[in-house]
């Protein structure tokens, strides 16, 4: 763009007020002199403890230059120590040598042989560097800066300990200099202005304020959010939704493997409950099965582990796979006497990209050579750039024309320094991935094995009583109808390890010749997948998804049913949580869509038309729901008009002179139900919202209320007659019949589809 | 739309004036390690080019070195607008002020006034001889009933109350500019015209015929107008000392029958002004000019010290860093330094006994607080190295000085003021040798660092000088520690917490070494000036002040001494004295009254000045300063600190003659003995006073007027000359 062209970015002109204020003297502000013209400085450097720009993750981090512990630190840094803004572990306090084992199964932990990548910095978020706490700060970025601060004079810029920034020199920041890098910093710290572009795309707001009219009058559409599902559920105070996980967006997806990769950097510390295979133990250890507690004991173990996820990152929930949905392509794949040819669902093949694939052809083997052949690397970068996913580990072994090796160590059989290797990258590129996993047939049960269609999921959800479904008491025990699909398709996800003697005849020699005896519960090379096992299913990332999947099913059913377990009042070890606790889904917070579609409305206009841009979902998800609704949420009720809210579907054009009578195209039409208000002023204003810790008080009188509507038939008939998506409208039409204006406020609509 | 009325203050807070025999004068420095100000013969202050002041460069009279000139403690009143105002602004004549007007029949108002003259109002009093013994620290936290009095046969109340020297206040203003503590009919009070000159008052005054001096006074007064700016200054005694017996002193603290004229007491001050009083009469405004008074909201306190003879020479502790640290860590006064995090004011202001006791339970020093280079280290570091010139307990010929402030040397200036820059630190190891050798609070009675090394030459704690008490076995506090906020500093310092002003905020000044040079113009700023030419330690016990000023109980706010309210003729005597009548005991809570900081330091006090040089230290036990190995035939083999130092900065051992002259001894002529301390009784005016030439690090400190006519030539270190002995004071106190 022309206009670009004379522009200068954000950055420069940062370095520009600052050269201006400084004048030609500079202090020494601690050796680092002028900071602001190098931005690796600027960046990363503190003056006198005080970070210049706070890092991005809003940690408060800081570069001591002397060691930790007010140890007598060498005085110089060793050079080829980088060094980090963040603290690194293994000073003292280091939790290094407190990795004794004290787990009862102390060998067992997922991928033994990969290299688990040292925690060499810490991913976790924290509420600082003492304590617990995971919540994000929401003070701005430039708020925690020091160059902020000082411009300000603020504390400890204020005099008592410091002086205001810049030093040395009579001129002081104007207010509107100090905010132009304020927002230099609160829009990521640019350096340059095609960055500046990107972070702007990231940052465009829902309504720009002219707009705010011409949407709540229906002449603009209201865009669908491009947040995660669950920040604009978190906006309007809804449930957190686990959806289904092909119906993760491409953020919420990476955000979720982001996550598991940051647990795996603490697995090897034993007692940290940030490590993934501390969670995976907890299963190992205290896993209920094969009676009632088995749905309800399940329950809670989703539930602390996605807790813990939102630690990570609030946004995250446990997606749910849809065993139904493979129905089809498994049919074959399940009952068979071949292995591994089963189908799960994408977000949990192995693939590689650029970055693995760049580590792989740079490695080397232990002789110096390169680890890979050129024919190998050549197979590999054609993987990479196809993007094909493949079902395990094995069948990406094949396409890359790469064998399968095993080695003798000391009498186990490890994977060979070239798979372990691959496997390692392949770990990190997906974490959601596992190595020991072959989905498909069990040796041996080809004739007896059954994948779940739709139809079986159904008959269970018409069991009437939930011991049949869920598992009996502890007084006459047996496994409910759900569990025995659920073991089934642990057997499924775990399959057979074709590369096993028992399975494989040429494998009995490949053992002979490496002088190795088979053991079916080698780490590296099981004679079934890790999934298959309630000792070890756990470490396998698509178990969560397996179990939210049997959770949701659970749920769905009690929708319907109204039975429960026997034994209400028993607490579920290692949970201090009884039963009863874990029968609502909704008091655990959470509930079940196969995808959700999210409008954001301002509150701040009143509205009497809404026009939705078409919802992104899939065409699956049109097809496949069950159910759909439409919600319309934080409905005002202070002091307001009464109105009808009147709800179409695939109606660009509705207003009030829309009809409501055979139009296939109407949902529903409703009315408000407002009071008036008789308090002082500001009696009918917005609650504050609920964020002490204590108020247990009920809903208050004017908590903005939510309304559903059931669309599902609805929906089936504009799809019915051709529809290829949906667009939602709602018309506000007054009592009178008339057009009305300020009777609706709200502040978002969702168009949720539920499995 | 609301007035807030003036709030005004008297600065500085506690000041300074020192004895003198001469009728010339010069005015106080108010910061540390300064010269006095010049001023004329009615006290105002010279000033240069620059409008700074003149500094003095004679201590005595033109023609007679027995004569030592006064030094005046000037007092200014302080203007502060409203409660942001930190720094306040000197009122003058005709400037305009919220007054708070009120009268008999009428509810107060604000009111704006024009300031026509101050009345200032002081009261000195001199209460050593009717005070307690001092015994070390036995005291510091009130009297055992059978504590020993000075004087100790005079128990009749009335008698008692005469020991106490009370000229009665004198009030002085533009008009009636001079006012003299004296008797009321002697010489000394032949040129008061002071507003209450006739206003009888019990006086009370030690016989006439006390030996070898006689006191009718304690000082005078006066007021000046300086470019429309109204001072005071109050001038102390003459320096006169006597016995009612023959006179002979027989100890370095109490001597009883001995008067001496030093004294302190309350500074107040009422502000006349004038404004236009609007009346009604009808409708008719009736406007009427209106003179009226205001008492000065922040009254202040005066002490009367022995004449600094050495002016230059920073004490190793002042006495504002005493007080500093007393009031950082009692009293909020620097939250950001010393308070409950997140150290801000708002969570660190506690406003009644309650809050403070909890307060006081959780604050705690900021462990982020950086300390600034050279106004918060560089003087611990900076001072001994001064101060070894006149001790001569570092022998150059011995291996060099430790306290060398060079390139390379222990305390090098150019290592140990570089905090690290960039992620390296060069000096680390320097600066944390540095605190390792720093005495900690806890360790005011081990003379050498802890450790296990067998080594016999371990290295002393610094700072290696005498502490509260070194004496008796009464609470043994025998080596100086810094104090608790100055060795946080240090320990800030060297982790690598601090702040380099020169490099951050004086680039363009290549020569900076000070930046805290400048005459301070705030009304705090003059508070801690002037007391950092006061000794802040050790206290035993002191010089001007002793070990009550680390009392808080003292202080209505930092820096201010509590006034208490008291009967003209009637001030506090000793408690089971004053029990006898009931009449006043002394009251720390209700206030001070005059003569009650100076109270407890020895009289006459040239018998603690002299013997106050060094002191040999039982360090054998920690907790025993005195043992009797002999009396059960114990083998133990005695350890003794030889030549520990008291405060060579206001009591010289040894000094340079001359500018590149020979050492000799500062008090050549006066030897030490008890004689010694008799002939110092009048020999203190003949003594030479110490000037420095050179800046930085270069500064060398030599002797002037000195008086051989009355002393004889000085003796070098090593010569002995006929009764003079070993001039190395080593008697026990």
């Amino acid at each position: 763009m022309a206009s670009t062209k004379n522009q200068k970015a954000m950055y420069d002109q940062v370095v520009s007020i600052l050269d201006t204020l400084q004048g030609n003297t500079i202090p020494s502000y601690q050796g680092l002199y002028a900071f602001w013209q190098n931005p690796e400085v600027f960046l990363n450097a503190s003056l006198y403890g005080q970070r210049l720009i706070a890092p991005q993750d809003g940690l408060t981090t800081q570069t001591t230059a002397s060691g930790c512990c007010g140890s007598s630190a060498p005085a110089t840094h060793a050079p080829d120590k980088t060094m980090s803004p963040v603290k690194t572990e293994g000073c003292c306090g280091s939790q290094e040598t407190a990795t004794a084992p004290i787990d009862s199964q102390p060998k067992l932990t997922s991928s033994a042989n990969l290299a688990a990548p040292k925690v060499t910095t810490d991913c976790w978020p924290s509420g600082g560097s003492s304590g617990g706490g995971g919540a994000f700060p929401t003070v701005k970025r430039s708020d925690q800066s020091g160059i902020i601060i000082g411009l300000k004079g603020q504390y400890p810029f204020d005099g008592s300990m410091f002086p205001k920034l810049l030093w040395d020199t009579t001129n002081e920041a104007t207010a509107e200099q100090i905010q132009f890098i304020a927002n230099w910093i609160d829009s990521g710290c640019p350096l340059t202005l095609e960055e500046e572009q990107t972070n702007k795309l990231q940052m465009v707001s829902t309504a720009k304020v002219s707009n705010l009219v011409a949407l709540a009058r229906g002449e603009m559409l209201h865009a669908q959010a491009q947040a995660p599902t669950n920040e604009s559920k978190a906006s309007v105070n809804g449930l957190t939704v686990r959806k289904e996980v092909s119906s993760l967006t491409a953020e919420e997806l990476e955000t979720f493997r982001e996550a598991i990769n940051c647990m795996n950097q603490y697995n090897d510390y034993w007692q940290d409950d940030r490590s993934f295979d501390y969670w995976a133990r907890i299963h190992t250890n205290s896993c209920q099965h094969g009676w009632e507690q088995f749905l309800p004991w399940h329950r809670l173990y989703l539930y602390f582990f996605e807790q813990k996820l939102q630690d990570y990152n609030p946004n995250i929930s446990l997606p749910y796979w849809s065993w139904t949905d493979y129905a089809d392509v498994n049919t074959n794949t399940f009952n068979n006497s071949q292995f591994d040819l089963g189908v799960i669902p994408d977000a949990y093949g192995c693939f590689l990209t650029a970055k693995g694939f760049e580590k792989l052809s740079t490695m080397k083997a232990a002789d110096g050579s390169l680890l890979f052949s050129p024919k190998e690397t050549t197979a590999l970068a054609s993987l990479t750039k196809k993007g094909t996913i493949f079902n395990s580990g094995l069948r990406f072994l094949k396409a890359a024309g790469i064998d399968y090796e095993i080695i003798n160590q000391n009498n186990v059989a490890i994977w060979s320094p070239k798979i372990n290797a691959l496997y390692t990258v392949l770990k990190e590129v997906n974490p959601l991935w596992f190595p020991n996993r072959w989905p498909g047939s069990l040796n041996g049960t080809a004739a007896i094995s059954q994948y779940p269609t739709k139809d079986d999921i159904a008959l269970i959800l018409d069991i009437n009583n939930f011991a049949d479904m869920g598992g009996g008491s502890a007084y006459d025990h047996y496994f409910g109808a759900l569990e025995k699909v659920h073991n089934g398709m642990h057997n499924f996800s775990g399959g057979t390890n074709p590369n096993y003697p028992d399975n494989n005849k040429d494998w009995v020699k490949i053992y002979q010749k490496l002088n190795l005896t088979p053991d079916p519960q080698n780490l590296d090379n099981p004679i079934y997948g890790w999934m298959t096992d309630n000792r070890t299913t756990a470490f396998d990332p698509l178990f969560w998804g397996h179990h939210s999947n049997v959770d949701r099913i659970w749920a769905k059913w009690q929708e319907q049913h109204t039975g429960t377990p026997l034994e209400m009042d028993a607490v579920m070890a290692p949970w201090t949580l009884t039963v009863k606790e874990a029968m609502s889904i909704q008091k655990l917070g959470y509930t079940y869509m196969r995808d959700s579609v999210f409008y954001p409305v301002s509150n701040a206009v009143g509205l009497t038309q809404f026009k939705a841009a078409p919802a992104q979902v899939s065409q699956t998800t049109l097809q496949a729901h069950r159910k759909a609704e439409i919600v319309l949420h934080r409905v005002q009720m202070g002091n307001l008009q009464n109105a009808s809210i009147r709800v179409f579907l695939n109606t660009p054009d509705a207003s009030v002179d829309t009809p409501i009578t055979d139009n296939p195209n109407f949902v529903e039409a409703f009315s408000t139900f407002n009071g008036s208000c008789f308090g002082g002023p500001g009696h009918c204003n917005l609650p504050l919202p609920n964020t002490r810790t204590f108020d247990r008080r009920p809903l208050h009188n004017h908590e903005p209320r939510n309304y559903k509507i059931d669309a599902t038939d609805a929906v089936q008939r504009v799809l019915n007659n051709g529809a290829k998506n949906i667009t939602v409208q709602l018309v506000i039409v007054g009592l009178n019949g008339k057009p009305v204006e300020n009777a609706v406020f709200i502040e978002g609509v969702s168009l949720n589809f539920m499995d | 739309m609301s007035k807030s009325y003036t709030t005004f203050k008297i600065h500085p807070s506690i000041g300074i004036a020192r004895l003198g025999n001469s009728d010339q004068f010069y005015i106080a420095p108010e910061q540390p390690g300064t010269l006095p100000i010049a001023c004329d013969t009615s006290g105002k202050e010279k000033q240069d080019a620059n409008g700074n002041p003149v500094r003095v460069s004679s201590f005595k009279d033109d023609n007679d070195l027995s004569k030592i000139k006064k030094q005046a403690a000037r007092f200014r009143v302080f203007a502060y607008a409203d409660e942001g105002d930190s720094e306040g602004k000197e009122i003058q004549v005709g400037g305009k002020y919220n007054f708070i007007y009120q009268t008999a029949v009428t509810a107060p108002r604000i009111v704006e006034g024009t300031v026509t003259d101050i009345d200032w109002t002081v009261h000195l009093a001199n209460k050593k001889a009717s005070w307690y013994e001092f015994q070390e620290t036995n005291g510091q936290h009130g009297y055992a009933p059978d504590h020993p009095l000075r004087n100790p046969e005079v128990t009749q109340p009335d008698l008692r109350r005469q020991l106490i020297i009370d000229p009665g206040p004198v009030t002085v203003n533009l008009k009636n500019n001079q006012g003299a503590f004296a008797k009321f009919g002697s010489e000394s009070k032949r040129n008061d015209n002071s507003k209450n000159k006739k206003v009888a008052y019990p006086q009370t005054f030690p016989p006439a015929d006390i030996k070898p001096n006689s006191i009718e006074t304690l000082g005078s007064v006066l007021v000046n107008e300086q470019d429309k700016n109204i001072r005071l200054l109050v001038l102390g005694g003459n320096g006169n000392s006597g016995s009612t017996k023959t006179p002979v002193i027989d100890n370095f603290v109490n001597n009883d029958g001995w008067f001496d004229d030093i004294s302190d007491g309350p500074v107040t001050a009422k502000i006349e002004y004038t404004f236009i009083n609007i009346s009604y009469d009808g409708d008719k405004e009736i406007k009427t000019k209106t003179k009226a008074t205001m008492e000065v909201q922040v009254p202040a306190w005066v002490v009367v010290g022995y004449p600094r003879y050495a002016p230059e020479l920073e004490d190793m502790i002042t006495m504002d860093e005493t007080m500093y640290d007393i009031f950082v860590r009692n009293m909020a006064y620097e939250p950001r330094l010393f308070g409950v995090p997140p150290f801000t004011i708002e969570n660190n202001s506690p406003t009644t006994q309650e809050e403070l006791d909890l307060w006081k339970n959780a604050a705690r020093f900021n462990p982020d607080y950086y300390p600034k280079f050279y106004r918060d280290i560089w003087p611990i570091l900076r001072r001994p190295y001064e101060q070894t010139t006149f001790t001569m307990v570092f022998d150059p010929s011995d291996g060099g000085d430790p306290h060398n402030r060079g390139t390379g040397g222990n305390l090098s200036q150019a290592a140990l003021s570089q905090p690290p820059q960039n992620g390296e630190d060069p000096n680390f190891k320097l600066r944390q040798f540095v605190l390792g050798i720093m005495r900690k609070s806890s360790q005011t009675n081990a003379y050498t660092v802890e450790g296990n090394a067998k080594s016999a030459n371990k290295p002393r704690l610094m700072p290696m000088l005498c502490g509260n008490n070194p004496l008796t076995n009464v609470s043994p506090d025998k080596f100086l520690a810094m104090r608790p906020t100055q060795l946080f500093f240090l320990r800030q310092w060297a982790a690598g917490k601090f702040v380099n002003e020169c490099q951050e905020w004086e680039e363009g000044n290549p020569n900076c070494s000070n930046p805290w040079a400048l005459p301070p113009t705030t009304g705090i700023g003059i508070d801690r000036g002037v007391l950092g030419n006061a000794v802040g330690g050790a206290f035993c016990p002191g010089a001007e002040m002793t070990w009550i000023m680390k009392n808080p109980a003292i202080y209505s706010e930092p820096y201010r001494i509590k006034h208490a309210t008291y009967v003209p003729g009637a001030l506090s005597i000793p408690k089971p004295i004053a029990d006898k009548d009931g009449s006043t005991a002394p009251n720390l809570k209700a206030g001070l009254e005059p003569g009650d900081l100076t109270k407890y330091i020895g009289v006459p006090w040239q018998a603690d000045f002299h013997e106050c040089t060094d002191q040999n230290v039982d360090v054998t036990y920690e907790n025993w300063n005195t043992i009797y190995p002999d009396s059960t035939g114990d083998p133990v083999q005695q350890q003794i600190a030889y030549n520990i130092p008291w405060w060579p900065a206001h009591r010289p051992m040894v000094v340079f003659e001359s500018l590149n002259g020979p050492q000799v001894y500062w008090a050549s002529g006066i030897p030490d003995n008890n004689a010694g301390d008799l002939q110092m009784v009048e020999a203190w005016k003949d003594l030479g006073f110490i000037v420095s030439s050179g800046e930085g690090n270069n500064k060398q400190f030599y002797q002037v007027e000195r008086n051989n006519e009355a002393l004889g030539e000085p003796v070098q270190p090593g010569n002995r000359i006929l009764g003079l002995g070993d001039t190395r004071s080593k008697s026990k106190k």
